[in-house]
């Protein structure tokens, strides 16, 4: 059973791991507005700020030029920095990187990347990052559901940035826009097959 | 105006039992740009909040290596009031309430998990009818909740007054202005730990605690409508 | 500016190479406008526009002020802007920076060069005049403030109470007398980008910008102009964008009487 859950409400009368969740006086309490599913004692979140985990690929922003090195912004808290010996070629302000993170200090904020490519192109979309896994869909199916109708080249940045190249753009971005929208319904799955279905003409501008 | 003229065959001006609360209605998500927001009505009361964050923090050097700053600013427009026209910005009371408001948040808000960070929290006053800055404790902490900020409770808040030597629940601007005193308080409902706590007028130490008595029982139907809003704004499908 | 906006400069330039606009507008189409009168009880007059996302808010309030000194027995016009910080991670909070101030000027500006308040009608005697505050608080931000809060100070101006003036005291309440106005004000906002040129940029667009110009429109006068940014606009150009804004007036007359 799924109910709404808001910051302070109770979960269970027990100490329970979870994500979203604290611990006090024997008890658990969310943190979040959200959902709470008591079977599977999981809590669904729609929105909130991204936690960093190590092994995401995340997508951001070459904001700044900083001593021998280039300045990230991913939408955290702090910026992240990647030295420019670890690059072939000279980055831009603006520059698009998309990138995995190799470690994380939870105590100051710090994230570690490695694996990075800069994307050439193609446009930014920003979702909630809690939405991301829907965008993704079970073993990728809803996404490659999208790839197969738009022909876009897509990335799904863990933290909540997409970015769309090629292809049906202005159709890929609508229909990761209504997964974000309508996250927390249920048959979505057909509900995108539908809408790819109707929209191939009409929104496609190649 | 005089204080005994504020009540009318023992009911409130605007015929509102002691203990009753003015209308409350508030929305979420409301703002295209703000990572969370809140549009508040309460009685004659308008008011708007935006939440940005977390975020670098800026200045750097306020940055605390430990937790998030937590940036609350509470200011009137210049059009709040039916009378006068005001002057924009900040003013020495809206810097007080400023600075009362975001150490009311710091407390529920789990600032230790972004260090370094800012979260701004911005409270525009559109109109002002009494209770200001207890309405904009609420929509601060909904424009909060609605930006996924993790918090510990879901604050709620509204003052409590005496005219005509009787006890009363959420003062409307006629009963704060001519009263004989204004007492409001910001809860954190789980179990009423008082967060913000301010009082000018007399009182004894009863009524005040009879006071504390009605802000304490509204405290659960302020929480519902903080969260119907909270709701609404998850199941809003386009 | 912001990191962010070369990618978005490069995707609106691609897409206008084949004239089409990044939400599929005409190049001279305005976004879905929505107007919602007398939306703050506390002033004379006001209304909510919105613009697309861009929300502006005009609130009209009136105060006994003390009249120019060139200009003893005329009432007093005064335009203030505040760019929410709340409407924007773009803008931080504090006084009014220089669009801040360009906004509530421009917007000024359009009103009092078509006279469309009488202020000779505002004197009330024994050195004193009305004073008319028009307050623009822009509360979400998509491009176009300009546009969005002079439509809302002309939704508003028209939905103005005058309050009466009694034993040197104005009575806010139960107002009969509404604001007589002669006329309507409109602007148009255009943005030049790479020789394109559009109707109320979205932000995206607007960051994109060589340069924008904005026209103050009065029957068939032209009564404000202001060029913004180092891009240089050509006289056909500029004849272009004074053609379309004479000819949007009577579209913006439609909706703001709705």
């Amino acid at each position: 059973m799924k109910k709404f859950i808001f910051p302070g409400d109770l979960i269970d009368k027990e100490k329970l791991n979870i994500y979203g969740a604290y611990y006090h006086n024997g008890s658990t309490y969310s943190l979040v507005t959200g959902m709470y599913d008591d079977e599977e004692k999981r809590l669904i979140i729609f929105n909130g700020p991204y936690e960093p985990k190590i092994g995401d690929v995340i997508i951001g922003v070459i904001e700044d030029i900083r001593g021998n090195g280039y300045s990230i912004n991913f939408g955290l808290a702090i910026n992240s920095y990647i030295s420019a010996r670890d690059f072939r070629e000279t980055l831009n302000y603006g520059d698009i990187l998309v990138a995995k993170i190799a470690n994380y200090d939870e105590s100051d904020g710090n994230v570690e990347l490695t694996e990075h490519s800069v994307l050439r192109g193609g446009i930014i979309i920003n979702i909630s990052p809690f939405k991301v896994p829907r965008v993704i869909g079970k073993k990728g199916s809803m996404l490659d559901q999208i790839k197969n109708k738009t022909n876009s080249k897509i990335i799904v940045g863990k933290n909540g940035w997409i970015w769309i190249k090629d292809g049906n753009v202005n159709l890929t971005k609508s229909s990761i826009q209504k997964i974000e929208r309508e996250a927390h319904t249920s048959g979505l799955t057909d509900k995108i097959a539908k809408y790819l279905e109707d929209n191939e003409e009409s929104l496609d501008v190649n | 105006m005089e204080n005994n003229e504020l009540t009318k065959n023992g009911k409130r001006l605007d015929g509102r039992e002691f203990n009753e609360m003015r209308p409350l209605k508030i929305e979420a998500g409301i703002l295209k740009n703000a990572h969370g927001s809140a549009y508040l009505e309460w009685g004659g009361n308008k008011i708007i909040a935006g939440v940005y964050g977390p975020k670098e923090c800026i200045p750097r050097h306020d940055a605390n290596p430990f937790k998030a700053k937590l940036a609350c600013r509470y200011t009137m427009s210049p059009f709040c009031s039916k009378e006068e026209h005001g002057r924009a910005g900040p003013n020495r009371r809206s810097i007080e309430l400023s600075m009362v408001l975001r150490e009311a948040l710091e407390n529920v808000v789990e600032l230790e998990r972004y260090p370094k960070a800012m979260i701004e929290v911005s409270i525009e006053v559109l109109q002002a009818e009494g209770g200001t800055r207890c309405a904009a404790l609420v929509a601060g902490a909904v424009a909060l909740a609605n930006a996924g900020i993790p918090m510990r409770d879901l604050p709620i808040a509204v003052a409590a007054g005496k005219i005509a030597d009787t006890i009363c629940l959420d003062c409307s601007k006629i009963e704060d202005n001519y009263g004989q005193a204004d007492f409001p308080v910001a809860l954190a409902p789980r179990n009423n730990d008082i967060l913000l706590m301010q009082m000018d007028g007399l009182m004894t130490k009863e009524e005040m605690f009879k006071a504390l008595d009605f802000i304490e029982k509204s405290a659960e139907k302020i929480k519902e409508t903080e969260k119907n809003a909270l709701e609404k704004a998850i199941n809003k499908v386009n | 500016m912001e990191p962010i906006d070369e990618i978005k400069k490069s995707n609106v330039k691609n897409l206008l190479q084949n004239n089409e606009r990044i939400d599929r507008r005409g190049m001279l189409d305005y976004r879905p406008i929505e107007i919602t009168k007398n939306y703050i009880d506390t002033g004379e007059g006001s209304a909510l526009v919105k613009l697309g996302e861009t929300k502006a808010l005009s609130v009209i309030k009136f105060d006994v002020v003390e009249p120019f000194s060139d200009k003893p027995n005329e009432g007093v016009i005064s335009t203030n802007s505040e760019m929410l910080s709340l409407s924007s991670e773009r803008f931080e909070s504090g006084p009014p920076g220089e669009k801040s101030i360009e906004l509530a000027r421009v917007v000024d500006r359009g009103i009092r060069s078509a006279e469309i308040i009488d202020t000779k009608d505002m004197n009330l005697g024994d050195g004193k005049v009305l004073g008319l505050f028009i307050d623009l608080y822009l509360l979400d931000y998509d491009g176009n403030y300009l546009d969005a809060s002079a439509l809302a100070t002309m939704a508003a101006l028209r939905n103005t109470m005058v309050p009466t003036y009694e034993d040197g005291v104005l009575i806010r309440d139960n107002m009969k007398k509404k604001l007589k106005l002669k006329g309507d004000v409109f602007m148009n906002t255009f943005v030049k980008i790479d020789d394109k040129i559009l109707l109320d940029p979205i932000l995206d667009e607007e960051v994109s910008m060589d340069c924008r110009l904005s026209v103050g429109i009065y029957e068939n006068n032209i009564c404000s102009l202001q060029k913004n940014g180092r891009g240089e606009i050509k006289r056909n150009e500029f004849e272009y964008m004074i053609d379309a804004s004479l000819e949007k007036y009577k579209e913006l007359k439609k909706i703001i009487e709705i």
